[in-house]
């Protein structure tokens, strides 16, 4: 098989008119801007097909005339009719301005603002943690198929994988954060930081402390993906023959496999992590439910519940176009790793 | 992490395999030093009386103009002064910014003294502070989005040293229960668009018994003792308002110790309390109620049929039989687990003595389900060989749906009740579930539906929710919501409206309302189930003491005014011992993160040696 792939590579190494990078991704990126222009244009009449209205549903247990609705609306820009507001959003969105949230009354660029910073670190963090848990283990388990750390840990990261985010966090919130037993509660119950955060180091030490369990719940429930991308990659490359040959130079077997072995397993993952990237942006709305991490996630969340349709686009808008942007970006990067791709 | 070596990927593959073990040892360093108690929250200053209140809602806006939330509303409460407050212990308006003030004989004309005293700034508080306040939101649409209604009914607002005079198109009984925080003019003034302030200043220029001097978003606001405060600097230096998007970790932060007190609890997370010493239950009567909204022929502001609710709801006898078939008490055992009063009045709970109606005598509906029988047999609704009555015209089967909020285990309880007692009286009850925009349009606005689970919080004065029920409140014809809670329109309950709006006489003004809550008993467009009960919860090893509004049997947390939180005292931190986690705590975590690192280092060990190993093979 390798033998085959070589000769494939070969062929296409001798391409004369073999694409040049620029150009490949001069096309990834015209066919993003299509992309994130038919989101731009399903975001409006998307959220718009969703029921309730949202000036009723933020006059919610308050007693307010109908005069005050329709003053309500109209200061929305909702009592316009639909085709007027959507030219008015496309205006404003292709000016960069997202516009302003119906329940916070401020800019949805700034309310983003506020609250990416915190939904990167925590995201981000629990990216790297479970990126690296789940190849290092994949590749270890996958190494030697069938031995007792495949065994263990494949099945805990599938159990783990198959919890329920909101229960898991839960749990770990009861245990960890309340204490029970002879366990003491060492961890927030909330937040991102205290109320009396100290500066300096112990700042940040205060934000890691807060850290801790919500990002241990996002790697707990998602880095089996990763260790069972590795897992199969690696079992893939263990036959190959350079293996042997890398064997038979007289490495040791844990140099064959990180040297040798995974560096070519880890193409498959590298998909999945830039695809994770993207997702990255958008936060986690269930963990950052059970612990009031104040992020964007929980934003979305909110505007949802309103609905608070310029919330609601904004933040959706970011999240799809970072989506298309990694997705395209790891289209990119393959075409560098993998000379397979330039045929496609 | 990745993308760092891929410009040079063949050389810089090789060494994956150690920088990422190198980031694992870091990662778990860092697991480690922040599982450390202490480290993170050593720097408590000596001897400040914090009080932290946990909230399940955050702040929308700090400019009060624009602000809309009930947590919102209460933080104004403890910054601002309004021209009254509920009296702690009678819930009538009693002086606050307003010291004193005169009603003209036609009822048309305000006359309010207001108090010499302080903002927190120093400068002194004047009528024309009030008189811009009023005038700001009667002029510019853009202040109206937070208390609009409120002026809705002001003809001028003038000021004159301290004299404030506010002249009304139509006498309105419920002046003295004005929701509108009183902005300082000097600093409020010279904000240019007041639609798109967002009033993130600090410390805020207040003039109630607190000051806000942070408010970090979505995380927490913090308020400080304002020490010139007119009735005294209240007893704490600070009070915490915390939020938290899950209830549950709230309970946890209360039995830990993140929060000193909780309100606005559901039965099941009260009960949670039960057990813990430290931990005061707080249970008394509400300012809810709860009630069924039924469908009784639905129609919209100009008087056309709106909706598709079933026509035998629109005969008062099937709601009275429906009325009849509901054993309340039954219903606060089950659903509410005993926290509730089984509601034999209407949408005024007994909280508000004054105002509270309650039905006696024949007049009375008790749990009967052979009368509900025989009103429904009486009125020509047979039952059908499957036990299902038809309209008298046997047209339609007694088939209702029921409307409910999605994931309110209440709610589903309440539901197999009802389903359960009105199968007996030959009506089929299906439940349906809907997420709370899409309940609030069917319920309020499309009228798709046939009976709904509904209920509203009661302010001291109850013309808000007697407001609900207004023919003018019913979505108009384009089918745009209108602040209804039952699509009700009713000649005898619109007179008596306008009745107690203009007496300005207390007592006589009650008289009305309650006739107003008798006729809604009697007609039953909706059916009170229970009123809730406040459930609260506070630790007694950080609040020493606070008094309820009313303070016999009152509320803590989101009751009327800022009666709790100024009477708010807290445990001298001498008594104090038990600071949570504690030193016990962080030793005990101190060994959990040495064994962490231990694993840690021999796990790494191990793997070398079993490379080793490897090699040898």
């Amino acid at each position: 098989m390798t033998a085959d792939t070589t000769t494939a590579v070969e062929a296409l190494e001798e391409r004369p008119a073999r694409h040049g990078l620029p150009r490949y991704a001069a096309t990834k990126a015209g066919g993003a801007l299509l992309s994130i222009a038919m989101v731009i244009v399903a975001t409006f009449f998307l959220f718009r097909l969703l029921p309730g209205d949202p000036v009723r549903a933020l006059a919610q247990g308050r007693n307010m005339t109908p005069e005050q609705l329709d003053l309500e609306r109209a200061r929305l820009g909702l009592d316009k009719p639909i085709p007027e507001q959507f030219l008015h959003f496309l205006q404003q969105t292709l000016s960069f301005d997202l516009g302003t949230s119906y329940e916070y009354k401020r800019p949805v660029v700034d309310l983003i603002g506020e609250r990416i910073g915190s939904t990167l670190l925590l995201t981000g963090t629990a990216l790297v943690m479970a990126v690296s848990l789940g190849l290092w283990q994949g590749a270890r388990a996958g190494w030697k198929p069938g031995s007792r750390f495949d065994k263990v840990s494949t099945a805990v990261s599938l159990v783990l994988w198959s919890v329920p985010t909101f229960w898991l966090g839960l749990l770990l919130l009861m245990v960890f954060a309340a204490g029970i037993g002879p366990i003491p509660g060492i961890f927030p119950t909330r937040g991102s930081s205290s109320v009396d955060k100290p500066d300096g180091f112990a700042g940040v030490l205060d934000v890691a402390q807060h850290m801790v369990l919500p990002c241990l719940t996002l790697v707990a429930v998602v880095y089996a993906q990763y260790l069972l991308v590795m897992r199969s990659s690696v079992i893939d490359e263990v036959g190959q023959d350079y293996i042997t040959t890398a064997r038979a130079k007289g490495l040791r077997d844990d140099d064959v496999r990180r040297r040798h072995a995974v560096p070519n397993a880890l193409l498959p993952t590298v998909t999945l992590v830039f695809m994770r990237i993207g997702f990255v942006v958008g936060g986690a709305v269930t963990v950052e439910a059970i612990f009031s991490w104040p992020g964007l996630g929980q934003l979305f969340y909110e505007a949802i519940r309103v609905p608070d349709f310029t919330l609601m686009q904004g933040t959706f808008l970011l999240i799809t176009v970072s989506v298309i942007v990694m997705n395209t970006l790891a289209d990119v990067v393959y075409h560098v790793l993998d000379p397979r791709v330039r045929s496609a | 992490m990745l993308v760092w070596f891929l410009p040079n990927i063949n050389t810089r593959l090789g060494k994956v395999g150690r920088p990422m073990r190198k980031l694992l040892a870091v990662l778990a360093a860092l697991c480690v030093l922040a599982a450390v108690p202490g480290t993170a929250s050593a720097a408590e200053p000596a001897a400040k009386k914090v009080i932290k209140i946990g909230v399940t809602q955050s702040v929308d806006s700090m400019n009060p103009f624009l602000a809309v939330r009930l947590v919102t509303g209460s933080i104004q409460r403890m910054i601002y002064g309004f021209l009254t407050v509920p009296d702690s212990k009678t819930l009538q308006p009693s002086p606050d910014l307003a010291e004193s003030w005169t009603t003209s004989p036609d009822g048309l004309t305000w006359t309010f003294k207001i108090r010499e005293a302080k903002w927190s700034d120093g400068q002194p508080i004047t009528a024309a502070d009030a008189a811009w306040t009023f005038n700001k939101m009667m002029t510019d649409d853009g202040a109206k989005t937070g208390n609009g209604p409120a002026v809705e009914n002001f003809q001028s607002v003038t000021a004159n040293g301290q004299e404030l005079t506010i002249k009304l198109k139509a006498p309105q009984a419920s002046m003295l229960d004005n929701p509108v925080p009183i902005m300082p003019k000097h600093v409020w003034e010279k904000v240019t668009d007041i639609s798109k302030y967002d009033g993130e200043v600090y410390p805020t220029v207040g003039s109630g018994p607190y000051v806000a001097v942070e408010h970090k978003k979505d995380q927490f606001v913090r308020l400080e003792a304002n020490p010139d405060y007119w009735r005294g600097r209240p007893k704490i230096d600070e009070l915490q308002i915390i939020f938290y998007d899950n209830p549950a970790a709230s309970i946890v932060g209360l039995k830990k110790g993140d929060i000193d007190l909780i309100g606005r609890l559901n039965p099941p997370d009260f009960e949670s309390l039960k057990g813990d010493d430290n931990i005061v239950q707080w249970n008394t009567q509400g300012r809810r109620a709860t009630y069924l909204q039924i469908n009784h022929g639905a129609t919209t502001s100009d008087d056309k049929p709106i909706g598709d609710g079933h026509p035998a709801l629109k005969d008062p006898k099937v709601r009275t039989a429906l009325h009849y078939a509901i054993d309340k008490q039954k219903l606060v055992d089950e659903v509410q687990g005993g926290l509730a009063k089984p509601a034999d009045g209407s949408i005024i709970p007994p909280l508000y003595k004054d105002f509270f109606w309650e039905a006696s005598g024949a007049e009375k509906v008790s749990f009967d389900l052979a009368k509900a029988n025989k009103i429904l047999d009486d009125a020509g609704y047979k039952k059908g060989a499957d036990g299902v009555r038809t309209m008298p015209d046997g047209s339609r089967k007694l088939q209702f749906r029921f409307s409910i909020h999605t994931d309110t285990p209440i709610e589903d309880k309440l539901a197999e009740y009802l389903t359960g007692w009105f199968k007996e009286v030959g009506i089929q009850l299906t439940t349906k579930r809907l997420d709370s925009s899409k309940f609030t349009e069917e319920t309020g606005t499309t009228a798709l539906f046939d009976i709904a689970i509904s209920g509203w919080s009661v302010n001291p004065d109850p013309e808000e929710v007697l407001g609900t029920h207004l023919c003018s409140r019913r979505p108009t014809a384009s089918g745009q919501g209108g602040g209804t809670e039952s699509f009700y329109c009713d000649p005898t309950y619109e007179s008596l409206y306008l009745q107690q709006q203009k007496e300005l006489d207390r007592g006589k003004r009650a008289e009305i309302i309650k006739k107003m809550e008798e006729r809604l008993y009697s007609d039953a467009p909706v059916i009170a189930l229970y009123y809730p009960n406040d459930l609260e919860g506070y630790r007694k090893d950080r609040i020493a003491s606070i008094t309820p509004i009313p303070e016999d049997k009152g509320l803590l947390y989101g009751g009327s005014g800022y009666w709790p939180f100024y009477t708010l005292e807290a445990v001298s931190k001498d008594g104090e011992t038990a600071e949570s986690g504690g030193l016990g705590g962080g030793v005990i975590a101190g060994i959990a993160a040495a064994v962490v690192v231990v694993l840690i280092g021999g796990f790494f060990v191990l793997r070398r040696r079993q490379g080793a190993a490897d090699e040898r093979e």
